[in-house]
């Protein structure tokens, strides 16, 4: 089985469109991408579902792309290359950054406001800025002082690099079903052309930290068969799954059997867990209360942090640094100093409603589906078919996830 | 029919899997619902509308009140009550215990062709073989008394009802409940706590029937110990009788956390 990695981010049209503009794409290995152009995600307590880019009557001729799906390996690589080719950087690797601290005033240039980082070799950097793109726990952030609130999910996300049947056709879908314990997601990755019956495709399975436990423990064959039950069995089933030991491939079997399901919108059937690629990750919101700091810039997950039900995590990231980017350059044209709070101002003031409303509207989504209390599943079933079939609110959301003109500018 | 459209569409929203489809009146559609019937699910089951579930729930639930004894229309009274929601609680129910499961998979019926009376009638005092053919043989029914599931959709949930009703007499052996109204009257109310279907509740209208004497003694003594039990134990429809036939009835009890029943 081919290997793909299990570090895959879903790229919105707009984050791709970023990427090539600073002419990355190009050095991606593009066949390691794929594109998916339909969205199936649905209740897995009552049925309730939506659908986006469906081949329905209004539907144009030529389906649009939702996201593309890529290895994080594939896009940092294409990324150095770009690097690379451009020159006039020096990159630093196999070096571990030891503090940072503010340089001194030696009485000919004041840089005690200059933040410097200290190498493990020896050397020190002096930064007129300071650039955070450290993560979650962000070094940067810590040193410059800015507060990240937020709390911790208490769920994991469950990550694994799989091959399913292949549902040969020319779009690809990508599916999402929301369980009470978070949401099970297939996500398309390059079809098998070894075997054109076969598809490859990315799991990110969201669940308490018992059933991660479980789930992780298991020999592959069962593993596959607990993810076909995790995306088809109803809640009876899995809770009998996820609390026995048991023949899991063989209590699949029997139920597909007793319920015999037919809907042909269901997922694609797994067949396989490619050896080493289970892993999982604690899930957590966290927002820093600035992004900026004087001589110091935060992007991405040193900033922010959101469950990984939407896919926006790296995509908020990039929107980051195609907002910084544009400060920087309106700075440098303006003469003024990039690293003043002054002139990184606009970039926090932009980035910082448009993330946090993104980071607030998947918490809620992540409460929302967090129940089976049935009044709720009722109300929350109702609206999801109610949007379903108003054409004009799904393309809303749909042009707000892929990145495009949001609605509060 | 299509009046009933909106209505039908919510009760499927909440109880299947699949999101409804619009019914769009064609050319070819016809508008006499005896030929639009739904073909059954499995034999014997009897398909409804919703108009028709409506008239046989309340003519079953008149003629049960005004003659208790037939059997019959409560049976059916049980069926047509226990959808949309109890049965398939009760099956989720049997679908989350190992047993439950192993029920569900093998799907034994309790019927004189599958149970020995004679060998039960043999074994030793106290077990559950013999405690439900002495049942059987106080009572003067068989195991063939108890009818057919038909208006249950679900095939699976149809089961359960069955079985459910075959194992009624088990209760009565498991339970060791007096056989006076008290006892009848109590057992329904157990059953309902563990079972929560709402014919067993229903049933308790029979109290009304009851003189002050036999009424307070299942006030203050018998209601008591079923709900408490009821609750307490483990679910009743998960016991494999046809396994339990050989155990001792205190063992069984103690096992599902059943108190034996005052005297």
């Amino acid at each position: 089985m081919t290997a793909f990695t299990n570090r895959v981010s879903s790229l919105t049209p707009s984050s791709v469109d970023f990427i090539n503009r600073i002419g990355a794409w190009n050095h991606l290995k593009k066949y390691r991408t794929q594109k998916y152009e339909q969205m199936h995600v649905w209740d897995g307590v009552s049925g309730a579902a939506i659908d986006f880019g469906d081949v329905g009557l209004e539907a144009p001729a030529k389906p649009g792309v939702i996201a593309t799906m890529c290895e994080n390996d594939n896009l940092v690589r294409g990324l150095l290359r770009r690097i690379h080719e451009l020159g006039g950087v020096e990159m630093i690797d196999k070096t571990r950054v030891k503090s940072i601290g503010y340089g001194t005033d030696d009485g000919e240039m004041d840089l005690s406001g200059w933040p410097v980082v200290q190498l493990d070799n020896g050397r020190e950097l002096t930064a007129r800025l300071l650039v955070g793109a450290d993560g979650q726990n962000s070094p940067v952030r810590t040193f410059a002082g800015i507060e990240s609130n937020g709390w911790d999910y208490g769920r994991m996300g469950v990550v694994a690099t799989l091959r399913t049947e292949s549902a040969g056709e020319n779009v690809r879908t990508a599916y999402q079903r929301f369980l009470p314990t978070g949401p099970i997601a297939l996500l398309p990755m390059p079809a098998d052309h070894k075997s054109p019956k076969y598809d490859y495709a990315t799991l990110v399975w969201s669940t308490t930290p018992e059933i991660a436990q479980k789930l992780k423990s298991l020999p592959p064959a069962q593993f596959a068969s607990m993810v076909n039950a995790g995306l088809r069995l109803p809640m009876a089933d899995l809770e009998y799954l996820y609390k026995h030991e048991c023949d899991v491939t063989e209590e699949l079997n029997w139920r597909e059997s007793v319920l015999k399901l037919k809907d042909p919108k269901l997922p694609p059937k797994v067949v396989e867990v490619q050896e080493g690629s289970v892993a999982s990750f604690p899930l957590k919101m966290r927002h820093a209360d600035s992004y900026i700091a004087e001589r110091i810039a935060l992007v991405g997950d040193a900033a922010h942090t959101t469950h990984p039900l939407a896919g926006q995590g790296l995509n908020l990231g990039i929107g980051d640094v195609e907002c910084l980017v544009k400060t920087l350059e309106h700075g440098v044209m303006d003469g003024k100093d990039i690293g003043s709070v002054l002139s990184l101002e606009p970039y926090f003031s932009e980035r910082y409603l448009t993330n946090h409303i993104m980071l607030g509207v998947v918490d809620k989504l992540h409460k929302l589906y967090g129940t089976d209390f049935a009044p709720v599943v009722a109300a929350r079933s109702m609206g999801l078919s109610a949007v379903n079939s108003l054409g004009w609110v799904k393309n809303m959301l749909m042009k707000q996830a892929a990145g495009g003109k949001t609605l509060i500018g | 029919m299509h009046i009933t459209t909106p209505l039908r569409r919510s009760v499927q929203l909440l109880s299947t899997a699949t999101a409804p489809a619009l019914v769009v009146p064609t050319i070819n559609s016809r508008p006499f619902s005896v030929l639009r019937r739904p073909r059954p699910n499995y034999p014997g089951h009897v398909p409804l509308t919703t108009p028709e579930r409506s008239l046989l729930t309340i003519g079953s639930a008149l003629m049960s009140f005004f003659d208790p004894r037939r059997g019959d229309m409560i049976a059916v009274l049980g069926e047509v009550t226990a959808t949309p929601y109890f049965i398939y609680r009760l099956r989720d129910a049997m679908l989350a215990s190992p047993t439950g499961r192993q029920i569900l998979r093998d799907r034994p019926r309790i019927t004189s062709k599958t149970i020995d009376l004679d060998k039960l009638r043999a074994m030793p005092e106290n077990t559950v073989g013999r405690e439900y053919a002495m049942w059987l043989d106080k009572e003067g029914v068989s195991p063939d008394t108890r009818s057919q599931v038909r208006y249950i959709d679900d095939e699976e949930c149809a089961y359960v009802m069955q079985r459910y009703r075959e194992s009624h007499d088990f209760y009565h052996a498991l339970t060791g409940l007096p056989i006076i109204r008290e006892g009848e009257i109590a057992l329904k109310a157990f059953e309902f706590a563990n079972t929560l279907l709402p014919m067993t509740g229903l049933s308790m209208v029979a109290t009304l029937g009851l003189k002050g004497e036999e009424r307070k003694r299942l006030r203050d003594v018998y209601f008591p110990w079923a709900f408490r039990n009821g609750l307490r134990a483990e679910e009743v429809i998960n016991i494999y009788w046809e396994k339990e036939l050989e155990t001792d009835v205190d063992v069984l009890r103690r096992r599902i956390g059943l108190e034996r029943p005052p005297e």
